[in-house]
């Protein structure tokens, strides 16, 4: 059986990766182009950024915390690592479109 | 969005229509809400030439070009290849010299502009030319405005 809360946790990270490849492509246009566009590309990248480095922390801390925590982290981890996975493949296709 | 309504040419035709007739019809035409689905969405928002006027850009239009110029890598470089074949077509080489670019890059480049409709290649196998398409000319004023933004540099 597949562990979907390491699942989720890679899932993750591989957001964050991605949402890097993207954040370096817009900073480098920024530099060139500054405008509301460019600025505006960067911050929402950065908040998607944001959202996934709080989600790993969050569900690590509910991870460890306690045992009964755990278990409940466990029975709902599927649900994380569906969001997860669906993010992952719309950055994905996302990084493909900005560095075409 | 009240100017929209006020310049609706459909509004005229409900004037037009309640002046004409007095007829219970018209009464009820009044009464009724008269929003329909293209009153509400922004002109120009579902098509490509609606706007027509030189001066402003299709809105929609200048979002595309604003992402494949801004939103991706070497972006920078299309937009310069967008402003060298407006004025006369080049081909791929050319483009390359003035620019001092590298061919392949400059063919990758022509290639995804070509695929976005944003310029078109002439007839010709060897050494063809592009050109801006007709719907890049339209809206040119959209791309100046992004070239003023990238300066000299």
């Amino acid at each position: 059986m597949i562990d979907f809360m390491l699942a989720a946790v890679v899932s993750a990270f591989l957001n964050i990766g991605l949402l890097l490849v993207v954040i370096a492509t817009y900073v480098q246009n920024m530099q060139v182009i500054r405008s509301y566009y460019t600025s505006g590309l960067v911050l929402v990248a950065a908040l998607l950024m944001i959202q996934n480095i709080v989600i790993v922390l969050f569900w690590s801390t509910l991870y460890m915390d306690d045992k009964a925590l755990m278990m409940s982290a466990d029975m709902v981890s599927h649900y994380l690592f569906a969001i997860n996975i669906i993010q992952t493949i719309g950055l994905s296709v996302l990084v493909w479109i900005t560095r075409r | 969005m009240q100017s929209y309504l006020l310049n609706d040419p459909k509004e005229e035709q409900k004037e037009f229509f309640i002046t004409d007739t007095n007829s219970e019809q018209s009464v009820f035409a009044v009464t009724l809400p008269v929003f329909s689905f293209p009153d509400v969405i922004p002109r120009g928002l579902f098509s490509f030439s609606g706007t027509g006027a030189e001066s402003s850009p299709n809105p929609r239009f200048k979002m595309i070009l604003w992402a494949i110029i801004a939103g991706t890598r070497g972006g920078v470089n299309r937009a310069k290849i967008l402003n060298l074949v407006k004025e006369t077509p080049m081909n791929a080489n050319k483009i390359a010299t003035v620019l001092n670019l590298d061919h392949k890059t400059v063919i990758h480049h022509v290639k995804i502009l070509a695929k976005n409709e944003l310029i078109v290649k002439a007839e010709k196998d060897y050494g063809a030319e592009y050109q801006l398409t007709q719907i890049m000319k339209e809206n040119q004023s959209a791309l100046e405005e992004i070239m003023l933004k990238i300066g000299t540099k």
